[in-house]
């Protein structure tokens, strides 16, 4: 049945595709001559494209020093370097906080310290898709000295303010380790001015690159220890892993094709300009929402998204099973369950989850049109007959 | 989760036959019909009509024991010839390893 129809991908908060063209030919370009890394090659062939993605994301989120973003494999992979090496240098249990709207990314490891007995961990709700900086406020206590929250949510959409957020933890002396993997190439972001320690990043997503590359962005190294080490082809004679930046994080081989393709995704993006994909992109999501409140059995459960994102359930069928209707009878894509965000799922549907549209730049407005037409219809039809022996 | 293509094109028939097995739910007028299977404990299976994939979900506590009951439907329908009283007699076997095997009973 869906073999004949076009792909319509409305899962792009998961991971972005189609990828431009030029990530594309970036990844084939990286392959087509040995890499060059510094320290590592007597090759002087190629592109540094570890150096050129550092530089273009320094410029991009306007995070100085560039060596100060770090690559990774993922974000979860930089929240998890960042949490431990924050906790590593503390000798007794201490205070944290999170949000209700985080990824499994945070609240996994948080919650394994936390089992672990090696922290307190307070989980601070959310009101209409936001966390209220004074909610925060009144979770501090005297020994809290670390606080991670996502920047925008990946079910609701709802980018948190994160300025006032850490102002109030910044006169606390409270560390604040910010998720950007939603936001990041979605809306604009200016390091420099924002009151966080750091931020991490995805390569995948907003940014247009390919899987399997991530990092962050950290204003103070010497606050988090190093977790992870071996070689980074600097000081090879030292049997200690060195402290400098960026080696204090970085270990072993870069992912070279993918750090070609977040270089190629940046500059994309940064071509066309955040404030010009957030104006396509807030404008096709009202559409969506729009359309999708036409049918009163759907329930949307984001009014005003700040970032592409749509999250909704369709009364008396299961999100899952909209899920498959929209793959199979529609060629359309989208993500249903969970999203990895247990504790926001229990505040807004009781934890059944439901189903949520994602879109990029890429996107187009036929295909938010066929979108909106086809769960229109699946909800207009959502009236099951049932059989049973 | 198991993806099962089949050489012919899913009828209503069919999901009307598995009905004899557990409780069927369908939206008829999305796409050719949409159509869903459940047999609580053992697995779940939906698909369309008209389509020539069906998605399997296993209870994976007990796969290993269901698995070959999922492929006796689809070749008994297949066949063309359902002997209905026997497809019963291997579910209630089944069926009392799977107690056995979840509830020690």
């Amino acid at each position: 049945m869906v073999q004949s129809m076009p792909i319509v991908y409305m899962n792009n908060a998961a991971t972005s595709w189609p990828k431009p063209p030029e990530v594309l030919a970036a990844v084939a370009e990286s392959l087509s001559l040995p890499v060059f890394g510094s320290g590592r090659t007597t090759g002087t062939q190629g592109e540094d494209y570890v150096t050129q993605a550092r530089e273009r994301l320094s410029a991009f989120l306007e995070a100085d020093p560039s060596d100060n973003i770090v690559f990774t494999h993922n974000a979860t992979d930089s929240l998890n370097i960042l949490i431990q090496g924050f906790l590593a240098g503390k000798q007794n249990a201490c205070h944290v906080l999170t949000t209700a709207l985080d990824h499994n990314s945070v609240l996994r490891p948080l919650h394994e310290y936390k089992h672990q007995g090696r922290i307190r961990l307070s989980i601070i709700p959310f009101e209409g898709g936001v966390v209220r900086p004074d909610a925060v406020e009144a979770a501090i206590e005297p020994d809290t000295r670390l606080m991670v929250m996502t920047h925008g949510s990946n079910v609701l959409g709802s980018v948190q303010d994160i300025r006032r957020i850490g102002k109030i933890l910044q006169d606390h002396g409270i560390h604040f380790i910010v998720d950007g993997a939603q936001t990041a190439g979605h809306i604009p972001i200016a390091l420099r001015d924002l009151p966080v320690d750091a931020f991490v990043f995805t390569g995948h997503k907003g940014l247009l690159g390919i899987p399997g590359t991530g990092g962050f962005y950290v204003r103070d190294p010497e606050a988090i220890s190093p977790v992870r080490f071996g070689g980074t082809g600097t000081d090879s004679f030292s049997l200690l892993h060195p402290r400098g930046m960026p080696e204090r994080f970085e270990i072993g081989t870069h992912n070279y094709p993918g750090l070609a393709a977040l270089a190629a995704g940046v500059k994309f993006v940064a071509q066309r300009g955040v404030e010009a994909i957030a104006e396509k992109a807030g404008r096709q999501t009202s559409y969506l929402i729009r359309e999708l409140k036409k049918e009163p059995n759907i329930t949307v459960f984001n009014d005003r998204p700040d970032l592409p994102i749509v999250a909704f359930n369709i009364r008396n069928v299961q999100n899952d099973d909209v899920g498959f209707m929209l793959a199979r009878a529609y060629g359309i894509i989208a993500r249903t369950g969970l999203h990895c965000a247990p504790l926001l799922h229990r505040a807004i549907d009781g934890g059944e989850g439901c189903v949520r549209l994602s879109l990029s730049w890429c996107t187009t407005d036929e295909e938010c049109q066929i979108t909106a037409n086809a769960i229109r219809e699946i909800a207009r039809n959502a009236d099951y007959s049932v059989h049973s022996t | 989760m198991k993806e099962f293509l089949l050489d012919t094109p899913v009828t209503k028939e069919f999901f009307t036959y598995l009905g004899n097995f557990g409780q069927i739910e369908a939206l008829a007028n999305v796409g050719e019909g949409f159509y869903k299977f459940e047999k609580p404990e053992w697995f779940s299976i939906k698909g369309f009509v008209g389509d020539t994939t069906l998605e399997v979900r296993f209870k994976k506590e007990v796969m290993d024991l269901t698995v070959d009951f999922v492929y006796l439907l689809f070749s008994s329908y297949r066949e063309g010839a359902v002997d209905l009283s026997a497809l019963r007699g291997r579910e209630q076997a089944i069926g009392e390893r799977i107690r056995k095997h979840l509830y020690g009973t």
